[in-house]
């Protein structure tokens, strides 16, 4: 056999964190260069995945499948396609940025370095599971490290953050359950013995009522996580009270399991109730698109301007995933990574900047950029990202979930395009409050700025963020044949067909 | 009639431990820690004999013995080891207690003792008399045990409330068997079941009232809703050490009382008797979650969070002997769960010298930094009760919750779910105050370190806790 990477993959951070929570006490000032080290093993695993994807295969690769609860037909099941490729990555990349950027935390290092390792134990195991109870298990044990690293480490206002976020989201995850357990039963009367096996649960026949009611249970939990409109009231409080890798680490990729979940659960195993729903969460995604980016434009407080950007990009997102179009979905998965990479970029400078300067008001910042001209540039190259600046990664994602949605939902499309435009408002006006001008306050003229080792932090998001825009084909080749696959899947059991993308829009031809 | 020493072996070696620790210490006076070692033999001989029972069950399947009164079959030799193994933590918890009585320890450990052995003897009982002994041998115990400890109103308080109200629940339990006997001539349940299945009963009502007033009187023992009010003041008002025996043991005991009479004796009754065991399994879990969620006194708030545990146990039984498993899983699972939350809290709380109307969460302000371990193991302890993944808890409930949802309950399934969110409010309160304070909270003293009775017991229960969750298969294959 095989060595096991994806095992691997979630062995190791969660191996890391028992080694750094049993450091010795003295030993207290390796803790952070030894986290730092030891979460580089899984950012070397997922290169080695990077390297060793079949790209243009659509099905499951480096699957292994070993019995766990043989009674219950639950087995450790794992496997990684397009659709979760990048987001693995994109989760270790981020784990080692946070991890980096965390040196303004002293209070209980090692159990914050430990809580960070085990969240992203969590994090991948839910994104290679291939069983619905394995991925239950991850989906539901990442709640306690998030609800730590808010409540241990967060603001003022951290407690009320992390039980609104805990019990928000397990109540979501409970009423999947249900739909997980009747899953398993459908299971049990079509196929003989009861069973969690995601692809096996591809074959069953459900009914087109059971479809709606399991379709519900399953996008419910999955809409409190990404958050869709108007499920969203927790995120903005666990972004704010959050610390700055917390922060990072829900808005990259802890939103994502939510979009995730519906492409790769809600869309392929309830595929009439998906194209039955999608209007109305197209809708919703719409709804939140707007609302995000018009409530963002409204904020006194940086952090919550990030925070209400992300309920806007990921309503494009949504919009992509429920467009039911090849380019929609497509573009959705790359926009997941992208906003994790920008996203994450945006919370990790506001972090910096609450670091030196103890607010994150925009009223007391201003000429932040005479000082710290590296990072204004920092910040205003991350809002270019975050807004879709042709040449950066956010271009390639939101251009191809705009036209993916225009060939099915044209009215959305033309209503989403003006949250690109917002997008360019609320960053950049919150950019020159911030960064440009005279420095109202001595304070501001004298924030220091981006150290070698912040920049380090930066370098390769930046790359990957370049990289993606200017030549997003290896990605995309990654990516099409899984999401192809789900639309197929789609198409064939709904009996919907798709709509092709407007080819004249694009070459102007008629 | 057809007696077998070994179906009663571990009752028999429980009770001449008891009769030797008491002999001994009118003879010997010994030191208390000898009445230890004899309590720690009496326990690993009669797990040994259940071993024994083990093997013999699995190869020989079930037998009767003792004129049909006493069943050996995997459930109940599951129960009774189940029961073995949280009585075993729960004395190791209570030690420091049982030790702290002075010249009467050995009166606490023959009590213990008996009380094991009245409780083991009910998960094998399958007769309405042999059943309502192994009961009294049990409860009467753990009346006096209650209030052991001299010079504390609130255990003498706590222990005549739960004497009297234990009584009360004893007659209507006698009365019901009275009932049933009238109704079906038969005391011994194979023999109920044997009646009803050969005889056209075309007015059940008497059998009927019967077996609702046993399942009322068990449903005082296992704290189930609206019978569970005795639970919160006697847990808060007895000694620390002794809750999670008494909580455990008697709950373990009550539940597998109420399997043999309802999936044994009553087994062809299931349509009438499943829409009540419902409707008080949604009672309890309600009742319990709700009342958890307001209570300030952390004793007090494992007592209900029990009460909805019972409930969480109920609804498994909903689905007759499909739930069977889930609901024996559940029971080792929470019993070792209880066990091991209740000696956390004796060790951090203790019993509060200013008496028991006093906020006993305030105790656990910052203890995530004042004792590190006690916090560890005791959030290990409450995540699993809150039935997150990884622990026996979450496995508990997702197949109570499964067995339910197949026998056609989804609603009670939906209400535990949504109660199960709910529940995370209460427990994660805890948690909250053991690590998410601010620094200041962390400066005051630590609280005394426990003694290695206590320290082994909370290990064993944690170590159960995430082994049974993270390798369930054994112990479910086990149960069928």
């Amino acid at each position: 056999m095989d060595f096991p990477v994806l095992s691997a993959l979630i062995a190791l951070p969660a191996a890391s964190a028992i080694v750094i929570m049993f450091l010795p006490e003295r030993r207290s000032e390796i803790v952070r260069p030894l986290g730092i080290v030891l979460s580089l093993l899984p950012v070397g695993l997922s290169g080695f995945l990077l390297w060793g994807f079949q790209r243009g295969e659509a099905g499951f690769q480096f699957v292994e499948r070993v019995g766990w609860i043989d009674r219950l037909g639950v087995s450790w099941h794992l496997g990684v396609d397009g659709i979760s490729l990048l987001l693995v990555a994109l989760t270790s990349l981020l784990v080692t940025v946070s991890l980096g950027a965390s040196t303004s935390v002293t209070h209980r290092l090692r159990l914050f370095t430990a809580m960070i390792l085990l969240l992203e134990a969590g994090l991948i195991g839910v994104f290679l599971s291939l069983d619905l109870f394995l991925f239950f298990v991850f989906f539901e044990v990442i709640l306690i490290p998030m609800a730590f690293i808010i409540g241990v480490w967060g603001s003022e206002n951290r407690v009320y953050a992390a039980v609104k976020f805990f019990l928000y989201t397990a109540l979501g995850s409970a009423l999947m359950l249900a739909g997980i357990i009747s899953l398993a039963f459908i299971h049990q009367n079509q196929l003989g013995a009861i069973g969690f096996s995601y692809v096996d649960m591809l074959n069953l026949e459900l009914g087109t009522e059971t479809q709606r009611w399991l379709f519900g249970a399953f996008a419910l939990a999955f809409a409190i996580k990404v958050p869709i409109f108007p499920l969203h009231t927790w995120l903005p409080d666990a972004h704010v009270q959050a610390p700055t890798a917390g922060s990072v680490l829900l808005a990259g990729v802890l939103l994502k399991l939510g979009t995730y979940g519906l492409l790769r659960f809600a869309l392929p195993l309830f595929p009439e109730a998906a194209v039955d729903f999608a209007p109305l969460m197209a809708t919703l995604a719409v709804i939140g698109i707007i609302y995000g980016a018009a409530v963002a434009i409204a904020q006194k407080d940086l952090k919550k301007l990030v925070a209400y950007s992300s309920v806007s990009h990921l309503g494009f997102i949504v919009l992509g995933t429920f467009a039911l179009t090849s380019q929609g979905l497509s573009g959705s998965v790359i926009q997941m990574v992208n906003h994790g990479l920008t996203t994450g970029a945006l919370f990790l400078l506001v972090g910096l900047l609450y670091d030196r300067r103890h607010t994150k008001l925009i009223a007391d910042f201003g000429g932040v950029a005479q000082g710290a001209p590296v990072m204004a540039g920092m910040f205003l190259f991350m809002s270019f990202a975050s807004i879709g600046l042709p040449g950066l990664n956010g271009f390639v994602g939101e251009f191809l979930i705009l036209i993916g949605s225009y060939a099915s939902l044209p009215a959305f499309a033309v209503v989403a395009a003006a949250g690109v435009i917002l997008a360019a408002v609320y960053l950049l006006w919150a950019y020159e409050r911030v960064f440009t001008g005279e420095a109202s306050l001595p304070a501001n003229r004298e924030v220091r700025d981006l150290s070698a080792g912040e920049i380090l932090l930066f370098a390769p998001l930046v790359a990957v963020i370049i990289f993606l825009g200017v030549y997003p084909k290896p990605a995309l080749e990654v990516i099409e044949p899984s999401t192809r696959a789900v639309l197929e899947r789609v198409e064939e059991a709904a009996d919907y067909v798709s709509p092709e993308p407007v080819v004249e829009f694009l070459t102007g031809e008629r | 009639m057809d007696v077998s020493y070994l179906a009663v072996a571990p009752e028999i070696l429980l009770l001449t431990g008891a009769v030797l620790v008491l002999m001994i210490d009118v003879f010997a006076r010994p030191r208390a820690r000898v009445h230890a070692w004899l309590a720690a033999l009496c326990y690993l001989a009669a797990a040994g004999a259940v071993v024994g029972q083990w093997r013999r069950v699995n190869v020989d399947g079930g037998s009767l013995s003792f004129g049909e009164t006493v069943l050996l079959a995997q459930h109940t030799v599951a129960l009774r080891g189940i029961l073995l193994v949280a009585a075993a933590l729960g004395t190791l918890a209570a030690w420091p207690m049982l030790a702290g009585l002075g010249r009467r320890a050995a009166e606490g450990v023959a009590l213990v003792l008996v009380a094991a052995a009245g409780f083991s003897l009910m998960s094998v009982s399958v007769n309405l008399v042999l059943l309502f002994v192994a009961l009294e041998i049990g409860s009467i115990a753990l009346y006096v045990l209650c209030g052991i400890v001299r010079d504390s109103p609130a255990g003498d308080e706590a222990a005549v409330k739960y004497f009297l109200l234990g009584a009360f629940a004893s007659a209507i339990f006698i009365y019901g068997g009275a009932l049933v006997f009238a109704g079906t001539g038969e005391m011994g349940l194979p023999g109920v079941s044997a009646f009803l299945g050969s005889t056209v009963v075309l007015r059940p009502a008497v059998i009927l009232i019967g077996l609702g007033l046993l399942v009322v009187g068990m449903s005082f023992k296992v704290t189930a809703a609206p019978f569970h009010s005795w639970a919160p003041d006697v847990y808060q008002g007895a000694p620390a050490g002794a809750v999670g025996f008494m909580a455990a043991v008697a709950k373990v005991g009550g539940f597998a009382a109420l399997l043999n009479i309802l999936f044994l004796g009553f087994g062809r009754y299931q349509e009438a008797w499943a829409d009540g065991i419902a409707v008080l399994a949604a009672a309890s879990v309600a009742v319990g979650t709700l009342l958890a969620i307001v209570q300030t006194d952390v004793r007090r708030m494992l007592a209900y969070s029990g009460v909805a545990h019972a409930g969480f146990i109920l609804t498994g039984m909903t689905a007759g002997l499909a739930g069977m498993g889930g609901v024996v899983f559940y029971l080792g699972a929470y019993s070792v769960m209880a066990v091991g939350a209740f000696a956390a809290a004796a060790a951090v709380s203790g019993d509060p010298p200013q008496g028991p109307a006093v906020d006993t969460f305030a105790f656990y302000r910052g203890l995530g930094r004042r004792s590190p371990w006690v916090a560890g193991v005791l959030s290990l302890l409450l995540i699993g009760l809150s039935g997150m993944p990884l622990t026996s808890g979450f496995i508990g409930k997702f197949e109570v919750f499964r067995a339910a949802w197949n026998g056609g309950f989804r609603w009670l399934v939906i209400v535990g779910l949504l109660a199960s969110v709910a529940a995370f409010f209460y427990y994660l309160r805890l948690i909250v105050l053991m690590y998410f304070g601010s620094a200041d909270d962390e400066d005051g003293p630590p609280p005394e370190y426990p003694s290695a009775p206590v320290r082994w017991a909370l290990s064993a229960a944690a170590a159960i806790t995430i082994g049974l969750g993270v390798f369930p298969d054994r112990l479910l294959s086990l149960l069928g």
